[in-house]
């Protein structure tokens, strides 16, 4: 004892992973080698604003970076919580990229968090706020989450390049998470979708709309997609447009798929114009969106391929009893948080693939985390 | 015939039937049995009196039953129970040792000469007891109260209760309260029957007050031939085992793994000893796990030594296993087993990191043996020639393996097979190991995998050695357990070195000698899994397993085709190749990783993969025919046999099933599991008749139920349907429990014995050897046998320090109170250390307030710096541990509130000022402050007069004070002007600095005699430097004096005198020089007069003189009266001594008669 003992860990690769699992394990970590090669070295925007994050909702957290920012050492505090948080994400990544680790350290806290995002509401590359509210959330309560405190209000949009988005997620405590038994996919029943226009015209909404719309004609009568056309100071800085698909089964499962357009760019001066060369037109975007829905619904697994992560890192932080998920074919991501819960929590899964569908079971025995930073009342 | 006809027939008891105390035992019966003797005439007219009184006694009752029921909790222990742990404890000389030994003796009918570490016996077909005797001193009481199951206290009935037993007793009580049995014992030396009957009742009556009332109390009469008596032991026995039987887990000891260590080894290569005898040790401790299950890498406090990562764990075959299941009833001798390694007994001896069993010469026909299997090892050794002849002579029928399958140590299995390679590393091995095999060299491999065993023979002796074999490596590639130790030993310095090197390269080096061990311990699981790999090849077709993707060959499988999507990606890759060249390096390596990163170590951190060229063209019928059945539009039937034919898994078994096939246990699992799922549905099912019969039992429920949640019945029902209603969540929450672990359980057969020791870590209940490397060597230098040695495990962040809050009260026993900052020994968790802490009490606005003193009879908060547990933990403190003081040694109990990285306690201080200067409401405030800058720190704080007024501080108030003021000197400004001889008060909360201090107690690390000193008090300081108590005059009490007021007279100026009415005007009159008229006047009495006054004056004294006359009369009177008295009462206070003198010699003289009387 006395001196603290480092894990030593290299590369940026699932650098929120990492940082949520040192967290909630109370490991101190030291990631070395941070892109020691890139063009641009050392943590990127992005990062060094989700490491802000992690010291905003907890106590005592140590985050040192050397100069070129290819070296991070960091000592996890106690997860807080708390009311009337605010941070602003950088605008590199969207709001998705936060709100992921987010989500799961919010369970883990001494006081409910309620934390006001400020930046980039949705993007390709993460998941949209939409999604987040009406997919992840549903995962989230399978595994025992209180459905009173658990939101996530969208006040305003923000597209890419300047952001000017405004969320509010308010996650409950928990003690600890049950686990589930969770292989059954169920039949879709109804598909709902949310589409968004900030600073564009609202055709775009419905031009994606009616063709995804058109994409599900064959399958199911039940679909739904609403719109939420924003002007003013909610609809951000940017303009753009977006669109989120959810499926929900009998077995109550939620299928997602979503992407975002931005149609800003930033000029040497600052200012924003629409352009218009080498876009897709909004139907293919609607298109595209649907069939990657389609897609995800193929493979199988009780979430999609994108929640997957989200879903080992919920079966393991589980009581120490068997969780058994049921998912489609391992996405990239999923392999990489296996390793890491294996690293960090010792949880090791075990696979057993189903040949008739395509799908792999997984099972774990849960790690038996406690929320240990709740007081006693 | 003779002798029976001279002694008087005894006739056979006859119970009596009529009498008083008969009459009363049949209406009790009657009472037990419900039967009501008086028969009522009108017994709705006596149902209830009133219905206030009725409601208040439900109310009552449904209160106690809410108190008895608690929350149910899961139990995760599937298996084979750990052997419960019976602590013996009492003072010295009470009787330890030979309680146990005496129960050993009955349960195994076998002597132990000394108890020694702890014993293991198999006491019935399902229960194992292990033994433990409870040192005397402190810290072993402390060890052993957190692991025991079991604790019998044992009282010296001729002595009365001791210090030790109360604190055994709280320390229990703070970590989690095992089942408590007292036994009282040196009940001989009483020889007053009824002295002993009163000393049994009252230390009954003790005991009780402190556990609970009914708590038993086992007395043991004495000692026939230096041991208890037979049948007492017997019926303690029969106690134990009766309370062993069911228990309420405890939260710590369920949520964490622990072993008693039963044996300790050495196994530092010997060469770095002799080099070195302080050298830093390596160490392996066996024991049973218990608590919950153990998983790899995770860390380990040994008590009294620190905390350590593992460095290996095996599981070994249970040396003193349970029956086989299908049996009778009771144990056959052979079964009785017995296992203390420590203690030396039995036939189990240990030796380094090994047990020698000696057998009898004639269960083992050792010799056959040696000439089939032994021969190829012994090729360059030479053998006597007497012993040729000896095995001449042993030409048997039987071979080894029959006699020894008869043997009762089911530790060896029952076929030999050896290939011919495995035997050649053996033979490596054993000529570069042992050196120590002196004769011949026979090894036996068992068929399980489980065992080996080697014999030697040493002179006349056989001693087989039992070499246990990792379970981790089923290969029998190792030679044995030693070279396998080094071999990972190998491994790990490997690992480090490496590491170092890493360290050395990287720029900052300020923890590099802490490499954590987690990085080295997977290599040597990565090695494992390196050669293990050939095996699994063998076993079954190349097609590679999902868990070896995903896990085994983690580091290096960027390259591998994960799945079918990433072959579109790969061939990006190769047309980018030939661009490569010309990028700048970063680019280059993140196209490389494209989409697929794993292994990449600066992918981008992305959860989602979306690659849309691929998408299908969904719009067509043909592609949506595939998922039609996946959407509530589709054949329900179809989509309802996706979800079916998964969940038994049958089929997925057989097509991607692991190489388990080849063993042969697994081909029970399968039965097994079909088994199981027969016993899951047939209890769901007693369940669900059980819940119908609840329902049907609970008329009260079922008819709430049908009213709709009441809505006629009254209040005092409606209490009550809520308690039932209680019970009956609780039922259900029981039930849903119940199904959870058989879930488990089914879930968990399902996997082969690796993946699910991977899964779920090591049983609760196996048999575990764990190595330990750099102990420090004073552990093995003063290793006590006697004293337990407890490994328990930390969960995540429980290594880490931090501050913690506690809810503490001073023990009511401990006569002082507690000083802050005045360090304090406390035992919280698995871990024993010294900690300064700092008192607090919560005030009315939460605000900790500092407190020097802990509160007498209160609860109140300490807050301490130390490693972190989980709230809710409870511990105790002590100060002195010494075991020759009288006084109780617990100080204080307590629990863990909560923890934090900050520590907000505040102390209230007050500085004190008085005015210099006054202008109006600004004053000028000197004394408060030592210097400006203070003042500026306090800028806009309150400040408050003795007599009320406030005010605020505004700035340092030196300009406006002509420039020649001293420095602290504030302006404040007030509501109103202060007066120069105001008292000006600013009241303030500064923090508390919590010191970060603790030291862990290494009593492990010192002889167990010597007392562990650690951080010494303020006492203990003061008195060996004798330095006094430094004492603040001021804050001494004196006697007040006040100086009397002297008040000038009163002066009316001229001006409001005019002013004055007339009345209140104060009137000068000049003094006169004659006196009045009336003064000077004389007055002249009549003769009439004159004469009436003589006579009265006359009469007066005539009275006068009478009475005085009168009273000296009545004085003599008196006196004489007085002296009448004395003398009387002298002559009575002497009769009557001598008569109460004589009274008692008649009175004595007579009950000596009858006594005599009575002896003839």
């Amino acid at each position: 004892m006395g001196k603290t003992t480092y894990k030593r860990l290299k590369g940026s690769q699932s650098f929120r992973q990492r940082l949520l699992l040192a967290t909630l394990s109370s490991t101190p970590i030291i990631i070395d080698e941070i892109r020691a090669d890139d063009m641009i070295p050392g943590l990127l925007r992005h990062e060094m604003s989700l490491l802000r994050l992690f010291e905003t909702v907890s106590d005592d957290c140590v985050v040192e970076v050397n100069e070129t920012g290819t070296r991070l050492k960091y000592k996890p505090g106690i997860v807080m919580g708390g009311k009337n948080l605010v941070h602003s994400c950088a605008l590199t990544r969207s709001m998705g990229y936060y709100l992921e680790p987010l989500l799961v350290l919010g369970l883990f806290g001494k006081k409910p968090l309620s934390i006001r995002l400020k930046g980039v509401t949705d993007d390709p590359k993460d998941l949209s706020v939409d999604t987040v509210r009406n997919a992840t959330l549903h995962i989230l309560k399978r595994f025992g989450v209180p459905s009173e405190g658990l939101d996530l209000k969208i006040e305003a949009r923000g597209v890419a390049p300047e952001g000017g988005g405004e969320v509010l997620l308010t996650v409950p405590n928990v003690q600890s998470l049950t686990a589930v038994q969770w292989v059954e996919e169920g039949m879709v029943k109804k598909i709902r979708g949310w589409t968004f226009s900030a600073r564009v015209s609202s055709d775009f909404e419905h031009s994606m709309r009616f063709a995804a719309r058109g994409v599900f004609n064959n399958l199911l009568p039940d679909v739904h997609i609403f719109n939420d056309h924003k002007s003013g100071p909610h609809a951000g800085k940017s303009p753009g447009y977006g669109i989120s698909l959810v499926a929900e089964t009998t077995a109550g499962c939620y299928i997602s798929a979503d992407t975002a357009v931005s149609c800003g760019r930033a000029d040497e001066t600052g200012e924003i114009d629409v352009e218009r060369q080498e876009r897709k037109p909004a139907e293919d975007t609607g298109v595209e969106i649907a069939s990657w829905l389609l897609q995800e619904i193929e493979k199988g697994g009780v979430v999609d391929s994108t929640h997957q992560g989200l879903l080992f890192i919920l079966c393991a932080l589980c009581q120490q009893d068997v969780s058994k998920v049921r998912v489609g074919t391992l996405s990239p991501y999923g392999v990489e948080t296996l390793r890491n819960l294996k690293e960090f929590l010792g949880v090791t899964f075990s696979f057993r693939p189903d040949p008739s569908t395509g799908t792999v079971i997984l099972t774990c025995v849960g790690s038996g985390l406690i929320n240990l930073s709740r007081k006693l009342s | 015939m003779a002798a029976d006809e001279l002694m008087p027939t005894h006739k056979s008891h006859r119970p009596p039937k009529s009498g008083p105390t008969m009459e009363k035992k049949s209406e009790n019966d009657k009472k037990k049995r419900g039967v009501s003797d008086n028969k009522q005439q009108n017994p709705k007219a006596f149902s209830f009196t009133s219905a206030a009184k009725a409601k208040i006694l439900k109310l009552h009752a449904a209160e106690k039953e809410q108190k008895r029921i608690h929350l149910p909790t899961i139990d995760r222990n599937y298996g084979d129970p750990p052997p419960f742990v019976v602590v013996v404890q009492g003072s010295p000389g009470v009787g330890k040792s030979l309680l146990i030994k005496s129960l050993v003796k009955h349960f195994t009918h076998q002597n132990v000469p000394e108890v020694r570490g702890p014993i293991t016996i198999v006491q019935g077909s399902k229960n194992r007891i292990q033994f433990v005797e409870c040192p005397n001193d402190i810290n072993g009481m402390v060890d052993c109260a957190k692991v025991a199951d079991l604790a019998i206290l044992l009282i010296d009935g001729s002595y009365g209760f001791e210090m030790e037993t109360f604190e055994f007793l709280n320390i229990m009580q703070v970590h989690g309260f095992p089942k408590v049995m007292g036994v009282l014992t040196h009940l001989d030396k009483f020889n007053d029957v009824k002295k002993l009957r009163k000393t049994k009742k009252r230390l009954t009556h003790r005991f009780w007050t402190e556990i609970y009332k009914g708590a038993k109390l086992f007395y043991l009469s004495g000692l026939i031939h230096g041991k208890y008596s037979k049948l007492e032991v017997d019926k303690l026995s029969c106690f134990i085992s009766l309370s062993l039987t069911k228990f309420h887990p405890l939260k710590w000891r369920t949520s964490h793994p622990y072993v008693l260590a039963d044996r300790i080894e050495d196994v530092s290569p010997p060469e770095k000893v002799q080099m070195d005898k302080k050298c830093e040790r390596n160490i392996s401790l066996y024991g049973y796990l218990r608590g919950c299950n153990l998983k790899k890498g995770m860390k380990v406090h040994i008590a009294g030594v620190g905390d350590y990562s593992l460095a290996g764990v095996t599981a070994l075959p249970d040396p003193c296993p349970l029956p086989s299941a299908a049996k009778k009833k009771g144990l056959r001798d052979r079964e009785k087993l017995f296992y203390a390694p420590m203690s030396g007994i039995g036939d189990l001896l240990y030796d380094k990191d090994a047990v020698y069993i000696n057998i009898n010469d004639h269960l083992v026909q050792y010799s056959k043996a040696d000439d089939e299997i032994g021969d190829p090892t012994n090729k360059g050794k030479g053998r006597d020639v007497g012993e040729d002849l000896v095995k001449s002579l042993q030409n048997t029928k039987y071979s080894v393996d029959e006699k020894l399958g008869k043997t009762f140590i089911n530790l060896f299995g029952k076929k030999t097979i050896s290939t011919s390679s495995e035997r050649k590393l053996e033979e490596e091995s054993s000529e570069s190991g042992d050196d120590e095999t002196e004769d011949c060299v026979m090894d036996v491999e068992s068929s399980d995998g489980k065992t080996k065993q080697k014999n030697e023979i040493h002179g006349g002796r056989l001693r087989r050695k039992a070499i246990f074999k990792d379970e981790v490596g089923d290969s029998d590639a190792m030679g044995s357990d030693q070279d396998d130790v080094e071999g990972e030993e190998d491994v790990e310095s490997d690992g480090d070195e490496s590491e170092d090197e890493e360290d050395d390269s990287a720029s900052d080096s300020q923890d590099l000698d802490e490499d954590d061990v987690q990085e080295a311990e997977d290599k040597v699981l990565g090695n494992i899994s390196k050669w293990k790999e050939p095996l699994k090849e063998k076993g079954r077709e190349k097609k590679p397993n999902l868990m070896q993707i995903v896990y085994g060959a983690s580091r290096s499988s960027a390259t591998t085709p994960l799945l079918n999507e990433t072959h579109a990606i790969s061939d990006d890759d190769e047309e980018s190749d030939a661009e490569d060249f010309f990028k700048p390096k970063g680019e280059q390596s993140k196209n490389l990783g494209g989409a697929i990163n794993v292994g990449y170590v600066n992918a981008d951190d992305c959860s989602r993969f979306v690659n849309y060229g691929n998408l299908k063209n969904w719009k067509e019928k043909e592609d949506c025919e595939i998922i039609r059945n996946r959407f509530t539009t589709g054949d329900w039937s179809k989509a309802a046999l996706r979800n079916q034919n998964s969940v038994p898994g049958d089929e997925g078994e057989e097509l991607y099933g692991d190489f388990e096939d080849l063993e042969a246990e697994n081909v029970e699992s399968g039965t097994n599991q079909n088994k199981d799922s027969e016993v899951v549905e047939r209890r769901l099912t007693k369940k669900l008749a059980l819940r119908e019969k609840f329902d049907a039992n609970n008329p009260i429920y079922s008819e709430a139920k049908e009213l709709g949640y009441v809505d006629k019945v009254s209040k005092c029902f409606c209490h009550l349907f809520a308690v039932v209603c209680s019970l009956y969540v609780l039922f259900q929450l029981k039930e849903e429990l119940e199904t959870r672990k058989q879930m488990n359980m089914l879930e968990l057969n399902d996997l082969d014995e690796d993946t699910r020791i991977e899964v779920e870590g090591f049983r609760t209940g196996t048999y575990l050897r764990l190595e330990i490397h750099n102990v420090p060597c004073e552990m093995v230098e003063f290793f006590d046998p006697c004293h337990p040695v407890l490994i328990g495990g930390i969960d995540y962040g429980e290594d880490n320090a931090g501050y913690m809050q506690a809810r503490l009260k001073k023990h009511r026993w401990h006569k002082k109170v507690l000083k802050t900052r005045d360090p304090i020994i406390v035992s919280i968790g698995w871990r024993r250390y010294q900690t300064v802490p700092v008192y607090a009490i919560e005030d009315r606005n939460d605000r900790h307030r500092m407190l020097k003193y802990t509160p007498e009879h209160m609860h109140c908060l300490a807050t301490f710096w130390g490693p972190l547990v989980p709230p809710n933990t409870g511990f105790v403190a002590f100060q002195n541990l010494s075991s020759n003081q009288a006084e109780f040694r617990i100080i204080a109990t307590s629990v863990v509130l909560e923890y934090n990285h900050q520590a907000r306690i505040a102390k209230k201080i007050k500085l004190v000022g008085h005015p210099c200067k006054i202008k109006k409401k600004t004053a000028f405030i000197k004394d408060m402050f030592t210097s400006d800058l203070e003042i500026a720190r306090f800028e806009g704080s309150s400040v408050r007069t003795v007599s009320g007024i406030r005010g605020h501080v505004k700035k340092a108030g030196k300009n406006m004070l002509d420039n020649n003021a001293q420095e602290g000197i504030a302006r404040c400004t007030f509501e109103d002007q202060i007066k120069m001889s105001d008292i000006v008060f600013l009241k303030a909360w500064p923090t508390v600095e919590v010191p970060q201090f603790y030291n862990p107690l290494t009593t492990a690390l010192q002889p167990r005699e010597r007392t562990w000193r650690g951080m010494r008090t303020f006492w203990e300081l003061r008195r060996q430097h004798n330095i006094s108590i430094p004492i603040n005059k001021d804050s001494l009490y004196k006697p007040i004096e006040r100086k009397i007021k002297k008040f000038n007279p009163l002066v009316i100026s001229k001006k409001l005198q005019e002013e004055l009415p007339f009345a209140s005007k104060p009137k000068n009159k000049p003094g006169r020089k004659r006196p009045s008229l009336d003064a000077r006047r004389a007055v002249v009495m009549e003769p009439g007069e004159r004469r009436a006054l003589a006579i009265v004056q006359q009469l007066k004294l005539m009275n006068k003189v009478k009475m005085i006359k009168r009273k000296a009369k009545e004085q003599e009177k008196r006196k004489a009266y007085e002296a009448e008295k004395a003398k009387e009462e002298v002559i009575s206070k002497k009769r009557n001594r001598e008569e109460r003198r004589e009274r008692y010699r008649t009175e004595d003289k007579q009950k000596n008669k009858k006594m005599r009387r009575n002896q003839d």
